[in-house]
């Protein structure tokens, strides 16, 4: 899905935090959002995950604005997945429940938590797994549907630098098999595994390079 | 089905105040139901026992102050299609220890619809009491009754609680107690079908009396429609009472769960599928309270049917009937008390999952 945002600006309350963003996110790319805290990348990562309704400008999907997709949450479950910092498992389920939760097709939990290598800890509670354990149970909840992207915010902010370096070489192999990433990372690391890094200061994009 | 009970158990602290909170609710429906359903069943059972006709003083709100001619039933036994015509005088008085007892002048040929225990049927200056009592006073063989003496002749068996805590004597004596001649006939038929016709020509005695049918009586008596009018009120309290505890509590419920919702709604779950979630959480929370407060009540109603203090006199009954309307108000209860919580749920913004951690 290639995601076009034009003019974007947003306010909180009085304060201004984007100031005119224009951002393509191209079909099946992984693409970075840098940025010093502030800088406005978590807002624009919000915007173009339909979570957040920008004060002036329009983001389309495959050419369509937001108002043209018809059901939201039905365009959520089958285009988007969401990796939160906290990952955000629900305490009382499983791993596998809570794959499970979001899983539009119950057949594709096993092969996918094989795939990311949490296969054995299906029926463990995220406060039984390690860290980097919890995070890519989230990781399959977010890809269970096979959406076009996923987006990321700071999805590598508690965890320690082999398993964040793990995040993101999971995500580059699944981007490389058509999934698309949208990260929102003050980590620099991640410029080594992004296709595209839109670097992000006071509210305007300061530089992308590809 | 498996996800609302690990729900449950995750957040066990508000589920049993919840869970209390219902049971509460329900257990003050049933009890209160089955209070005033027992009052007006028993005394409709009394009032049944032989009589397919009642006759009462015209125009009277309840049949302790009506006083009818005693000497009308034998006209009335007359009548072509009477079985049999029976008079009754209601009253009430002091019996110490208790400070109220019902006292029931009855003409002998009423004797036969009490079963008698031990003793005699009562003659002049004598009465016979219902079991209940008899024990209640522990076995006496005088009581006072309006600072007269009388004997106990004999001892009877009624499965009426008003009966059974009661004290019966023959009409005469009671209507030298209680100043009146009679309170109400009870007329059984041969023939129901003729009970209207016959109705009519009671009517036609006397200006001063008023026939209907035990049925019709019934359902008019104003004196059940109260009863029946105050559980009601207080059932209805209780149902308020239930919603708006199950309100406060889900609404704590939903902003402990904020981040959980905030995830499903991030996930595409719709709204109508995080509604149903939360109304299957407190579904299983009412039948598991309604379960409890079912089994309390009839433990409940069942001491106080057996103690002594109440005499017999309350003497609630679930029946079939009542625990089908219990259930559906349960539920109801259930599903209005959570309905707001829950569509506030429904409508939590997953922004809110990443202004917690975002930058």
């Amino acid at each position: 899905m290639k995601i076009e945002a034009r003019g974007l600006e947003h306010f909180y309350g009085h304060e201004k935090v984007l100031n005119g963003v224009d951002i393509e996110i191209l079909p099946g790319s992984f693409t970075a959002i840098i940025g010093e805290s502030g800088s406005g990348k978590t807002t624009v990562l919000s915007i173009l995950s339909t979570l957040l309704q920008p004060s002036l400008g329009s983001v389309r999907y495959d050419g369509k604005l937001l108002n043209e997709l018809g059901n939201i949450d039905h365009f959520r479950q089958h285009n988007i997945g969401f990796v939160f910092q906290f990952h955000y498992l629900i305490s009382y389920l499983t791993l596998r429940e809570n794959i499970a939760l979001a899983a539009l097709d119950a057949t594709l939990i096993d092969p996918l938590m094989g795939s990311l290598g949490i296969e054995r800890l299906g029926k463990r509670y995220s406060d039984e797994v390690s860290g980097g354990e919890r995070q890519r149970a989230a990781i399959a909840r977010a890809l269970i549907n096979h959406p076009s992207v996923v987006f990321a915010d700071e999805p590598t902010g508690n965890l320690d630098s082999k398993n964040a370096l793990g995040v993101y070489e999971l995500f580059r192999e699944f981007s490389r098999a058509g999934t698309g990433f949208v990260v929102a990372s003050h980590d620099k690391k991640i410029a080594d595994y992004a296709d595209v890094i839109i670097e992000m200061e006071d509210g305007i994009v300061k530089q992308i390079h590809k | 089905m498996i996800t609302p009970i690990k729900a449950l158990r995750k957040n066990r602290f508000k589920t049993a105040l919840i869970f209390i909170s219902m049971s509460v609710s329900i257990a003050a429906i049933f009890l209160i139901s089955a209070i005033s359903g027992g009052v007006v069943s028993m005394y409709s059972a009394m009032l049944k026992t032989d009589g397919d006709i009642i006759v009462t003083q015209k125009g009277i709100a309840d049949t302790f102050f009506s006083d009818i001619n005693r000497s009308l039933s034998v006209s009335i036994e007359k009548m072509e299609g009477v079985k049999e015509a029976s008079a009754l005088i209601l009253g009430a008085a002091p019996v110490d220890p208790l400070p109220i007892v019902g006292i029931y002048g009855a003409s002998e040929n009423r004797y036969k619809s009490y079963l008698l225990k031990q003793g005699t049927y009562p003659k002049s200056g004598e009465v016979m009491l219902g079991s209940k009592i008899y024990e209640t006073l522990k076995k006496p063989t005088k009581i006072v009754l309006s600072k007269k003496t009388f004997v106990v002749s004999g001892v009877f068996k009624s499965r009426i609680g008003f009966e059974d805590g009661g004290v019966v004597m023959n009409l005469t004596d009671a209507g030298e107690l209680f100043h009146k001649s009679a309170s109400i006939f009870l007329i059984s038929l041969d023939d129901l079908g003729k009970s209207e016709g016959i109705v009519k020509q009671i009517n036609s005695l006397s200006s001063d009396i008023e026939a209907k049918t035990t049925e019709s009586f019934i359902d008019s008596y104003n004196q059940f429609k109260i009863i029946k009018t105050s559980s009601d009120v207080i059932g209805a309290m209780a149902f308020l009472m239930g919603i708006l505890g199950i309100v406060s509590m889900m609404s704590m419920v939903v902003n402990d769960r904020k981040g959980e919702f905030g995830i499903m709604r991030s996930i595409g779950l719709s709204s109508t599928t995080i509604i149903v979630k939360l109304l299957s959480e407190t579904l299983i929370i009412a039948i598991l309270a309604y379960a409890v407060a079912l089994g309390a009540s009839l433990g409940i109603l069942e001491m106080i049917e057996h103690a002594d203090k109440f005499q017999g006199y309350i003497n609630g009954e679930i029946t079939a009937a009542l625990m089908i309307k219990v259930f559906i108000v349960s539920v109801t209860m259930a599903l209005f008390g959570t309905l707001l919580p829950a569509v506030y749920a429904s409508r939590i913004d997953p922004m809110s999952l990443i202004q917690r951690g975002g930058a």
